[in-house]
């Protein structure tokens, strides 16, 4: 069950943004030019870094990260790029044995599959399932990271503290498989440990409702610790000197966080916010597939499932690159949508 | 950048200009065998079995090569393909142009649509020129006809063999035979009698299960109800249901939208409302927590294929039982459910179509070579061999000439039972009664004959109608699957006033999803070609 859901990075791509970082880290960041600009004193607009600077002796100082970033590039334009010319497909009729550039169009004028998605009630419920599950995990899986890396933030022994977040990141290295598995020991009606204990028979996943709960919690409990982990880099980011300033002026601690903490870690908040927000349509394939059970298959059949049993099993390829390139679109809409909604919030966005 | 982007552009151009077939007839085929050595690749699941040897290169395939060289100078090579991710494998094989040369699998709607794609060479020229070399496949087969079994009947096209399946039985029901001792009740041969005995297995759960009374699961089910309750289900069906009915209801082998099959599942529905069922059996997807259930001993009764409890050799259910519960613990088959017509109708599988596929991809240069291979794993030398293996190893002659299989271990190990994945056109024992009755270690034959027997009993054919491919099959089959499970767990698992509010919702969503669109093809089609004008 090898299904890449559209928005997860794999460690080699992360690998290859942060390697030129940690190798040079006299990388000429934004920050730090403006840091130069500032000691210097007010510069002429015109004379810019670079202008400043022969071509030739620029390129011999950092032509190095240059060379570097060959690497993420040509990984790029071979497996993110290059397989994008297979959009074509979504227009194109149902055929994977030719280059799609040779296969005749679709019906409708190419639309066929898009018309055809829309007018399946199966894809309508799954995009309805995909939208309300993934609105779930924004409002009440979103704020959590935040509130516990505020919780972990304020505690006094730095050794307490390192064990917990190393608890805490755990479960995020278990595969769904696993807590599903784990989930049915713990959560079923009559036979799950939790409903023993309680000498009750409390439908957790058997019912499409109580499915939904358990599923949002599941998500907050697997990845929750782990995304504290960017708050947690933010927080160390904020000037000591206004915890001191507040804590003369007599703050309490809960001021200190309300009016210190939060706000140092609000562009973190507002970024993560909108790249949430990109994934509104986005949909993961094993969380839902491995926690489903026939009972509340009307709540979890989400877009990539349909994908699956159409697109794989059903071997209709053109239909679900149709329904992909529609998510895909969707969720730029939303990403360039809150970005702008953002800046207009007087917040400086994704970029 | 652009160079090499536009070079890989133009060798994908050039590879999938390449796959284009024309008949010939193969100037190097000279009294059944090639002039010279040919190579074909040959599609082999990888089971992964515990103890199981390389698919691709173990005693078994060195066997088939041997044999393959000498007999026809072709060279195989096996291209292993997951058991359990074939559907998906094999697309992408297809697509990157390396499907093996001979490939197999259960779908036939895959198999349309790949040939929708010209994905699949149409072997019906090769049929006619050289069917006098594919004696042993027509025999195994039952005849030269169902070598076009599948044949469209507009264009006259055959995209795939069918496979055989010689044992038909498909599913039994069995009870615990040591629990009808203890409470004294009569091996059930009605529908009452068997709800009798699973009212007495729960009224007596103290008395078979002591401590773990509240364990008791006097009948067990998956979610898969439509297998596992199809004894049941189908003896709602009238006696006297007509074959074109059967054909134009009879997309789902689980026979869901037979008329009548609903009163089955409302029975289900009344048992699981007296607590008679498992009562989570919905959540569980994978059958490891129900054979637990089973080999611990708090199963009553169920339905399933009909070897079940005797599958496995060691790691049977009925091996596991007389471990865990003791010596005379143990299931038996028994046969209860009667239609309207009193007698326990089963509806099968035909011997040949309703098994494996046999299909070459359009990528095959060697088709003659391929059939060959087909005709020569289907010889009787062949089956034998992998079905049997080495004497004393694999099995022992008994006095009466059949064949008693052992568990082997090593390298004459079976990747798949009987090694039904290289004896491709075949799924199951032919070697006679007598040898699959005893291909149970450790079970006695009869008990194993018993069950087989009424995995038969009464049973009814669908007749085959050659309407050539139903669109509206093609691509909807998995969600069709899904939306059956989830119609038939809930229907089971609703309160009974409720059970006709469920089963009609769902039912109508079935229908509306690709069910309605399939039952109308089925008529269209069937006028089309029969000129039987089918009335809903």
């Amino acid at each position: 069950m090898h299904i890449k859901c559209n928005y997860h990075y794999e460690p080699f791509d992360i690998l290859c943004f942060i390697a030129p970082i940690t190798v040079f880290p006299e990388y000429p960041t934004e920050r730090k030019m403006n840091l130069e600009r500032a000691e210097k004193g007010p510069v002429n607009k015109a004379l810019s870094a670079k202008s400043r600077m022969p071509w030739g002796i620029y390129m011999k100082r950092y032509g190095t990260l240059y060379l570097l970033l060959i690497l993420p590039i040509v990984f790029f334009v071979l497996f993110r790029y290059t397989p994008m010319a297979y959009i074509l497909l979504a227009f194109k009729k149902n055929n994977i044995l030719k280059a799609p550039w040779l296969v005749d169009w679709a019906k409708n004028s190419g639309f066929e599959w898009f018309l055809k998605a829309f007018k399946d009630k199966t894809f309508i419920a799954a995009l309805k399932n995909t939208i309300f599950l993934n609105l779930l995990d924004l409002v009440i899986g979103m704020p959590m990271p935040i509130i516990m890396a505020l919780f972990l933030n304020e505690l006094a022994y730095p050794k307490f503290k390192r064990v917990a977040q190393t608890i805490l990141y755990l479960p995020h290295f278990l595969s769904w498989v696993i807590i599903s598995s784990i989930t049915l020991r713990l959560f079923a009606t009559n036979d799950g440990l939790i409903n023993k204990l309680l000498g009750t028979s409390i439908p957790f996943v058997g019912t499409e409702g109580n499915w939904r709960a358990t599923y949002i919690f599941l998500g907050i409990w697997k990845e929750c610790g782990w995304n504290t982990i960017i708050y947690l880099a933010a927080l160390t980011g904020i000037n000591p000197e206004l915890y001191e300033a507040a804590e003369v002026d007599g703050a309490t601690r809960l001021q200190k966080i309300w009016h210190v903490t939060l706000p140092g870690i609000r562009s973190t908040i507002i970024i993560l916010l909108i790249m949430n927000l990109g994934h509104i349509l986005g949909s993961e394939f094993d969380r839902p597939f491995t926690l489903s059970n026939p009972l509340v298959v009307g709540a979890s059949k989400t877009i990539s499932i349909f994908v699956y049993e159409r697109g794989i099993k059903g071997t209709q390829f053109s239909l679900s690159t149709a329904v992909g390139l529609f998510q895909s679109v969707v969720c730029v809409i939303f990403l360039l949508a809150s970005n702008a909604l953002a800046k207009r919030f007087g917040e400086r966005g994704v970029w | 950048m652009k160079r090499i982007l536009s070079l890989v552009l133009v060798l994908a151009l050039i590879a999938t200009l390449g796959i284009t077939s024309a008949f010939a007839a193969d100037d190097g085929f000279v009294d059944g065998k090639f002039t010279e050595t040919r190579h074909i690749t040959v599609e082999i699941f990888n089971r992964n079995n515990d103890g199981g040897t390389d698919p691709t290169d173990n005693v078994w395939t060195t066997w088939i090569k041997e044999k393959m060289l000498e007999k026809y100078n072709v060279e195989v090579e096996f291209v292993s393909v997951g058991r359990w991710s074939e559907a998906d494998d094999i697309p992408n094989l297809l697509a990157t142009g390396e499907a093996p040369d001979v490939s197999y699998t259960y779908n036939i709607g895959a198999i349309n649509t790949y040939a929708a794609m010209d994905g699949v060479i149409d072997l019906k020229d090769l049929l006619d020129e050289y069917k006098d070399y594919l004696g042993d496949l027509i025999a195994l087969v039952l005849g030269e006809e169902n070598l076009y079994y599948d044949q469209d009947p507009t264009t006259g096209a055959v995209y795939c063999i069918e496979g055989s399946k010689p044992n038909v039985a498909r599913i039994t029901t069995f009870i615990r035979a040591d629990w009808l001792t203890k409470l004294n009740l009569a091996v059930p041969t009605t529908e009452e009698e068997f709800y009798n005995c699973l009212v007495a297995f729960r009224d007596n759960a103290e008395t078979l299960l002591g401590a773990d009374a509240d364990k008791m699961i006097p009948y067990t089910t998956s979610t898969d109800i439509g297998w596992r309750n199809d004894l049941l289900s189908i003896s709602y069906v009238a006696d006297d249901i007509s074959d074109e009915t059967l054909f134009v209801y009879g997309y789902d082998d689980r026979h869901t939208t037979y008329p009548g099959y609903k009163e089955g599942i409302r029975v289900l529905n009344k048992w699981y409302n007296e607590g008679l069922v498992w009562k989570d059996f919905a959540l569980y997807t994978d059958s490891t927590v129900e054979d637990d259930n089973m080999k611990a001993g708090y199963v009553g009764a169920f339905q399933h294929n009909w070897d079940y409890p005797y599958r496995n050799g060691d790691d049977c259910i009925n091996a596991n039982l007389a471990r865990n519960v003791g010596p005379d613990a143990k299931f038996i088959a028994v046969d209860c459910f009667q239609n309207d017509a009193g007698i326990t109708r089963k509806f099968l599988g035909s011997p040949v179509g309703s098994d494996r596929k046999i299909f070459l991809p359009a990528t095959n240069d060697e088709p003659l070579a391929s059939l060959l291979y087909v005709n020569f794993i289907s010889s009787e030398e062949a089956y034998t061999f992998l079905q049997t293996g080495l004497e004393g190893v694999n099995y022992t002659m008994t006095d009466d000439g059949a064949y008693e299989l052992l568990a082997a271990t090593g390298e004459w190990v079976k990747n798949s039972g009987n090694n039904i994945d290289y004896t491709m056109t075949l799924n199951g024992i032919l070697l006679g009664d007598a040898t699959e009755m005893l291909s149970y270690p450790g079970i006695p034959a009869d008990e194993v004959a018993l069950a087989k027997e009424y995995g038969m009993n009464n049973g009814r054919f669908a007749k085959h109608y050659s309407v050539g491919t139903i669109e509206a099959e093609n691509e909807v089959g998995s969600s069709l699957t899904t939306k059956r499970d989830e119609l038939l767990t809930k229907a089971v698992t609703a309160s009974v006033e409720d059970f006709d509010a469920v089963w009609d919702e769902h039912y109508a969503d079935y229908m509306a999803i690709g069910g309605e669109a399939i039952v109308d093809e089925r008529i269209e089609k069937l006028e089309a070609f029969y000129g039987i004008k089918y009335e809903k």
